[in-house]
């Protein structure tokens, strides 16, 4: 059995560890650089740069280890990946909690020093570990020493600054209020994993009609996001056209031939949810490019999947979009997303339903994608989670008739 | 974490079966196998998903591409039985009209 870990918290931190996107069963040379400086510097005879992955434990970076694999329950960083804190054990035979594992009964380990390597989000992804065959212990100087080497060990394992870079780049692209009328709101937001992600979403009104877009390219990392930051571009290069009446058909089916040759390159494609809406009448009309990921909720509760058959962009190369509608009523909801949110629900084959409830359970804009960054808060998300949300406010209730007026 | 395994029939159809969850790690090396057998004269391609529990947009992608490499060549890549969550992210994304699922490995390039 792994560590006790409530299985919440395990499932957290096992999608935290994939979403780093790590090949962890090769070694890597920047991890075992860290593992043989730590060697020089504490004179350790070992030292370790681990990540759990399910049941097992894995030195990606590593130093005087007999192997770079071992069963998770072997493994004295199971015990700091629960705790979560710096871990010093001067003698592990001393300790019940490690006395019976192999690494002491038989690699004849004593001394332990490991500190927690955590994502941006707080998820413990790894530990930094130095290991001696003598009991010891750290003094101020080495402790120091110790924390600035587990500090390097997350930044190798977790960021790198052209992430960090291109995350703040990417997220400073996006509309930046919401839209508000009498009767229309729209918002949105974009929750990126840990990686710059491929999602973006654009939205804008000119001439009463609102012209919505939700696109997810294939991957992550500052490569997806580039070829996003295109297709939103292309996008945009049309909004006149599309709140002037033009078939969204005919505009998506450009905005693809002008990437095709970016994304042949890149062999990439994308995903994308495109919709216009007249905000005099409420006519809604969208294409849908392999997105398939927008549900109108009605007042009654009822969850109306729009979707079309059109194949996402960049995957043939003479592909055409066609334009569809859909008659949009006072109280209606309209909630696309990307398929990171599919992700944190469930019901994976019916996943209309939890996501249409949580659209019905919540009044306005805000609290619906407060809503959904919870989701996304509890369960780590692989992917970034994406939404747009339009609410058409209910009409006034007609007057019903006072007392007085009564027969 | 996601294992491959690779065979080719007497007919010299390629056979792919990924274990597990193709998400982005694991289409990385989907890709590369499915690039090796291109490279290695293997133009038609099953890849049977009936042990893929998951797949993503990198899945799918890693999927496409082996399409677009296996045609130029004048072959193709097909797949065989589908799980339900893996038919629900096909028919997403509307891509069973390029990638139809097969029943059986066998009969994937019957016609």
């Amino acid at each position: 059995m792994p560590h006790a870990l409530d299985a919440a918290k395990e499932d957290r931190r096992q999608r935290a560890v994939e979403s780093l996107g790590l090949q962890l069963d090769r070694p890597e040379e920047r991890f075992d650089r860290i593992a043989r400086l730590a060697h020089l510097v504490f004179d350790v005879p070992m030292s370790s740069v681990t990540v759990l992955d399910g049941d097992r434990a894995l030195f990606p970076g590593m130093y005087g280890l007999p192997g770079r694999e071992l069963p998770r329950v072997d493994c004295l960083c199971d015990e700091t990946h629960a705790g979560g804190a710096l871990m010093i054990v001067e003698d592990a035979s001393l300790d019940e909690r490690f006395a019976h594992l192999p690494a002491v009964t038989d690699l004849g380990i004593r001394f332990y020093a490991a500190q927690p390597i955590l994502d941006p989000a707080g998820n413990v992804v790894g530990t930094f570990a130095i290991y001696d065959t003598r009991p010891r212990r750290l003094d101020a100087e080495r402790l120091t020493a110790f924390d600035d080497m587990a500090a390097w060990a997350q930044q190798e394992l977790v960021a790198s600054t052209e992430m960090t870079q291109a995350t703040w780049v990417q997220s400073s692209m996006l509309p930046a209020r919401a839209l508000s009328s009498d009767s229309w709101t729209i918002n949105g937001m974009c929750l990126p994993s840990l990686a710059v992600g491929g999602d973006f979403y654009d939205y804008g009104i000119a001439q009463g009609v609102a012209h919505l877009g939700l696109g997810d390219v294939m991957g992550k990392g500052t490569g997806a996001a580039l070829v996003g930051a295109g297709v939103r571009s292309a996008l945009r290069g049309t909004h006149s056209a599309v709140v002037a009446g033009v078939d969204l058909g005919v505009t998506v089916t450009q905005v693809a031939r002008s990437l095709m040759a970016d994304l042949e390159r890149t062999e990439s494609f994308v995903t994308l949810f495109e919709a216009a809406i007249d905000l005099d009448d409420g006519y809604l009309r969208y294409v849908d490019a392999g997105s398939g990921l927008c549900l109108v909720v009605r007042p009654d509760g009822e969850v109306v999947r729009l979707g079309g058959s059109d194949a996402p962009i960049g995957v043939l190369p003479d592909d055409h979009w066609g334009e569809l509608d859909v008659q949009l009523e006072p109280g209606d909801r309209v909630l696309m997303f990307s398929d990171g949110l599919l992700d944190l629900v469930d019901e994976q084959v019916r996943w209309w339903e939890p996501i249409g409830a949580l659209v019905a359970a919540h009044d306005d804009v805000n609290s619906l994608l407060a809503g959904i960054a919870l989701l996304a808060r509890e369960r780590t998300p692989l992917d970034d989670v994406t939404a747009v949300a339009v609410y058409y406010a209910p009409s006034p209730a007609p007057l019903s008739p006072s007392q007085e007026d009564s027969p | 974490m996601t294992e491959f395994h690779v065979d080719t029939t007497a007919s010299g159809i390629g056979v792919v079966r990924p274990e597990g969850r193709l998400n982005m790690v694991a289409a990385r090396q989907l890709k590369s196998v499915l690039a090796d057998l291109v490279a290695g004269g293997t133009h038609r391609i099953v890849v049977d998903l009936a042990d893929t529990s998951f797949i993503d947009s990198s899945g799918l992608g890693a999927l496409i591409g082996g399409v677009k490499s296996t045609r130029q060549q004048g072959g193709d890549l097909r797949i065989a039985r589908p799980t339900e969550a893996v038919l629900t992210v096909l028919d997403l994304t509307n891509l069973t009209k390029i990638l139809r699922p097969r029943d059986t490995v066998d009969g994937a390039f019957d016609d």
